[in-house]
């Protein structure tokens, strides 16, 4: 949606006589003619669009003077709108500096990641809003009306954010009035390199997680599927090293260690925007999109739990993908502002990660972009395509998420799309949640 | 129904009456809130579709309502004539006056035409029809909040809030429900508490004291050929063994000495919500070799002391590293490397300081490391057309100093359209500080004319020595017009700045700014000279 804002000019100002800036090329007092006007967000968009296209089109003085334009906007510390300004900026910065030839590592290769966090820090940072437990909380509800009654449930957990769902389902578990089941989660030792990042591995928390399983009386195993194919610790291309890592760990099955008898338990939160669209052909192209899912299918899993953000960041045009990221990551930007101070590092830390994101969306292409989000609604029609039919969230799960949200700040809301759950942010589409079971899932 | 479209065009008085809204319809435009008559617009077809995430409708109606509206306890109010009730229930049979269709509590599933509701105040991001908010409630609760002064307190804790219903929210929960980890940490919420209990040290310390008695899982896996692998994994876990055999870890084959690893981490302190981080990991503070003390402080490298956009833009320090002539495109390059995270380090989310020296984020380093704890920059309300101009002259003059030299351009003063992939890299020199003619002096006079009335800051364009550092205000409008301009390559910006200037960055005729800069709607004084 672009905004036009085709408001008419108030007053005439006459400009006369030799405008400095009028140019062979056009005159700028006709711009002059606007007005003061105040840079507002459409036309940070505009600028950041014109940016784009000059970049693109190698126009090196028009890229400095609109960068130079947005550098005067911009601000780490300023208003949420200066702030997604900068990281905008930087994305373009990256884009701009692709172009340099040189044996120079490219600007993600260590230097965007941030200190890593510890196991707690990253509770706390998923719970700085409920963009993220809004999902946990969402697809714990749905498993634990799922394997109601079973007595082994083995979860597959494709997860950037290294099992901080768990602890509130094994809470849940242990209190069963039939008693906790035997509960396995298993994930990929392969992550993609995104933010946040944890200062210990996957294993250490999986010990973590035992633990506390333990002291709720939960039988845990924690299982860590290795890839059979290791990459390189180079960090260029980094993407395809995951990718590869990622397939080779999916490609023989039984290194899942599925059991007979048990329920099986997909769970995806923001995970499928990082595998690719692929080729067309799943089968070709493991880690691909379409091929994952036909996989799962082949798995018979009794549910699939699938979580990510709701907006469309994936276009192959770049100034789709500008506007797109404009008009979607002022969200969390904005619901920051609203309850943290302007230098508080809690913030910093979690605006620098979402501008990872708008680097790597804006800054690159190809194989590098590997932020591919899609909206929920493409993503259910992808669903639909691999053979699986929407699971609707059970009453008492939607109350329980929707308790979460109130807990917060009151312009976060909850909506229903059909089947899917979708967290609001005054009003526009954050988070989008949803559960599938093939069809014709017999268990 | 939607008599509203016929009805709507109010005409608005001055600021004097307050109670005035006005609605248009297209591709929210909104309209003024004041001096218009607008013919009705036409009947929109309603479409009921879903909408785009992260964006209103473009179909949806653009509603503006007045501070005073919006700041009307009554929540519950009728668009057709304001009146404002305290309950859902009573505004909906009160709609039923207006011939309206009325719902209960029911959502009958039908949708009418979408309305969205943009923020009066000029300088709050939703006074923008893209991200305009979603219901009446939402746009009211978002004014009070944000706009509204914030007279409601509590008393436990000292947060204030603009809106009754958040305050008492608040109170409700403040002090009431809390969840205590061993480690001190207080939660109001259980889920954040169970996560965070999950992953304290605080439980790994109090197995470690009980023991971790083996448990029965179910039998078979407990101690199977993985259980060896289990305590390696423990240990050590990426190297691991296991190429190829994964590594179950369970509870029950954790060997108590296995806790112990988890105790490296620093204890709790029971001030600090979240943990303190150790020294960087030799992986981090290996990139760049600095990660923190960026740009403006010392630096290794002579590039890196300025960043990549202190090049761009600042001449002087540019001149610096022009000075050094060494300076190559990958040491600037390195130094955009490091410029980017210096406000983020740390992140430490550390709440409360507990002693635990920070050696890389100590205040020390931080102090000459940024100035992000100055007064915070303004917002952008200044002028886009003035930041325009002094780019468009700032490109015609500053033939030296693009970064995108680097690539390999010369911006010759003729300045035609120079390829990126140049393969001559001309980066380092020929910094000049041709930019700095149009830093000159301002004409007050003039400054005051326009009713800028900002400060002049002779260091904009090179005192911003960090890509993210605050700036101080830019809005030296009349910096520009010193040097003369001749045959700037300015086709590009031109075209921009029209399609900018010429509406796309106004909100609308009329539209109070509120005392803020560029309130001034007319300029009195003629172009700059």
């Amino acid at each position: 949606m672009r905004a036009e804002l085709r408001g008419s000019t108030p007053g005439h100002v006459s400009v006369p006589d030799p405008n400095p800036f009028d140019t062979p090329h056009g005159s700028l007092s006709g711009a002059l003619k606007g007005c003061l006007g105040s840079l507002d967000g459409a036309g940070i968009e505009k600028l950041l669009l014109h940016c784009a296209t000059a970049v693109e089109a190698n126009d090196a003085t028009l890229v400095q003077q609109v960068m130079w334009v947005l550098n005067n906007i911009a601000s780490s510390h300023g208003d949420p709108n200066q702030r997604l300004t900068s990281w905008f900026l930087r994305a373009l910065v990256t884009r701009a500096s692709q172009f340099c030839p040189t044996a120079i590592p490219s600007a993600t290769t260590g230097l965007t990641r941030a200190r890593p966090m510890t196991a707690t820090e990253l509770v706390g940072y998923v719970d700085l809003t409920p963009w993220h437990r809004f999902g946990f909380t969402a697809a714990n509800g749905a498993i634990l009306k799922m394997v109601q009654g079973r007595r082994k449930v083995h979860v597959l957990d494709f997860s950037i954010y290294y099992c901080m769902q768990w602890p509130t389902l094994i809470d849940a578990l242990s209190g069963r009035p039939e008693g906790p089941p035997l509960l396995r989660i298993t994930m990929p030792s392969a992550r993609p390199s995104v933010p946040p990042h944890l200062n210990v591995s996957t294993e250490e928390i999986g010990l973590k997680l035992a633990n506390f399983a333990k002291s709720r009386d939960v039988p845990l195993e924690f299982h860590v599927v290795k890839a059979t194919w290791s990459c390189s610790s180079d960090a260029l291309n980094g993407h395809s090293n995951f990718l590869q890592e990622f397939a080779s760990c999916l490609l023989d099955p039984s290194s899942l260690g599925l059991r007979e008898g048990e329920a099986l338990v997909v769970n995806c939160q923001s995970w499928l925007r990082y595998l690719p669209e692929g080729s067309g052909r799943a089968t070709d192209d493991l880690s691909s999109r379409d091929a994952f899912m036909e996989l799962i299918h082949r798995l018979n899993p009794c549910l699939v739990t699938v979580t990510d953000e709701d907006a469309d960041l994936d276009s192959a045009r770049l100034t789709s993908r500008i506007m797109s990221c404009f008009n979607y990551l002022w969200i969390p930007f904005d619901a920051l502002e609203t309850f943290l101070p302007k230098d508080s590092p809690q913030r910093l830390a979690y605006e620098a990660d979402i501008g990872q994101k708008i680097e790597n969306i804006i800054g690159f292409e190809g194989e590098e972009r590997m932020e591919r989000l899609e909206s929920g609604a493409r993503f259910s029609q992808r669903m639909t395509r691999a053979g699986f039919e929407s699971f609707p969230f059970d009453e008492e799960t939607v109350s329980e998420v929707k308790l979460l949200v109130d807990e917060h700040a009151s312009a976060w809301g909850l909506k229903r799309e059909e089947d899917t759950l979708v967290l609001t942010w005054k009003g526009h589409n954050s988070v989008f949640t949803t559960a599938w079971v093939p069809s014709g899932y017999d268990g | 129904m939607m008599e509203l479209e016929n009805s709507s065009v109010m005409t608005v008085s001055n600021s004097g009456s307050g109670e005035a809204s006005v609605s248009s319809s297209g591709h929210l435009q909104p309209s003024a809130l004041q001096n218009t008559d607008p013919p009705p617009p036409p009947i929109p077809v309603v479409k009921k579709k879903r909408n785009l995430p992260g964006t209103p409708d473009p179909e949806a109606e653009v509603i503006a309502l007045s501070p005073k509206t919006l700041m009307a306890t009554n929540r519950f109010v009728c668009e057709i004539c304001n009146k404002g009730f305290q309950r859902d229930q009573n505004l909906q049979l009160h709609r039923r006056g207006h011939n309206l269709p009325w719902k209960l509590r029911q959502r009958t599933g039908k949708e009418v035409r979408k309305r969205v509701y943009v923020c009066p105040e000029t300088s709050c991001v939703h006074h923008d029809p893209s991200r305009a908010l979603g219901d009446l409630t939402g746009i009211k609760k978002h004014f009070c909040r944000k706009h509204g002064e914030k007279k409601w307190k509590c008393d436990k804790c000292s947060k204030k809030y603009a809106v009754q219903s958040d305050w008492k929210a608040h109170s409700k929960v403040c002090g009431t429900r809390e969840y205590r980890c061993d480690c001190g940490t207080l939660f109001s919420r259980r889920d954040s508490f169970i996560t965070h209990r999950a992953f304290c040290d605080a439980l790994a310390e109090e197995s470690a004291k009980t023991g971790a008695k083996p448990q029965a899982a179910d039998g078979k896996a407990a101690a199977t050929q993985d259980g060896a692998a289990a305590a390696a994994a423990g240990q050590d876990a990426i190297a691991a063994t296991a190429e190829t055999a994964p590594a179950a870890v369970m509870a029950a084959a954790l060997p108590p000495q296995q806790v112990t690893p988890l105790e490296r981490q620093e204890p709790e302190k029971p001030t600090a919500l979240l943990q303190y981080m150790p020294p960087l990991s030799a992986s981090l503070a290996n990139t760049s070799g600095v990660t923190t003390t960026s740009n403006s402080s010392s630096s290794s490298s002579s590039s890196s002391s300025t960043s990549l956009f202190a090049s761009l833009f600042a001449s002087a320090t540019a001149a610096t590293a022009a000075g050094h002539g060494t300076a190559t495109l990958s040491d600037l390059m390195g130094a955009m490397g490091q410029v980017d995270r210096p406000f983020v380090e740390p992140p430490s989310l550390c709440l409360a300081t507990n002693g635990r020296p920070a050696p890389l984020f100590s205040p020390q380093a931080q102090g000459h490391d940024r100035r992000p704890f100055a007064p915070p920059p303004p917002s952008p309300h200044m002028s886009a057309t003035a930041l325009l101009q002094k780019a468009a002259q700032m490109g015609s003059a500053a033939t030296g100093s693009s970064f995108l030299r680097g690539f390999g351009l010369d911006a010759a003063p003729s300045g035609q359209q120079e390829s990126l992939q140049d393969s001559s890299l001309r980066w380092g020199h020929h910094h000049h500080a041709q930019q700095q003619q149009s830093e000159t002096e301002p004409s007050p006079m003039l400054t005051a004319g326009l009713g800028l009335g900002l400060p002049y800051e002779p260091d904009l364009m090179m005192g911003s020595s960090q890509l993210f550092g605050p700036k101080p205000a830019t809005l030296d409008f009349l910096g520009l017009g010193m040097g003369p301009v001749g045959g700037t390559p300015n086709g590009g910006l031109s075209a921009l700045m029209t399609s900018i200037g010429g509406g796309g960055l106004n909100m609308g005729p009329g539209t109070a700014t509120g005392g803020r800069v560029g309130s001034e709607r007319k300029p009195t004084s003629p172009a700059i000279r």
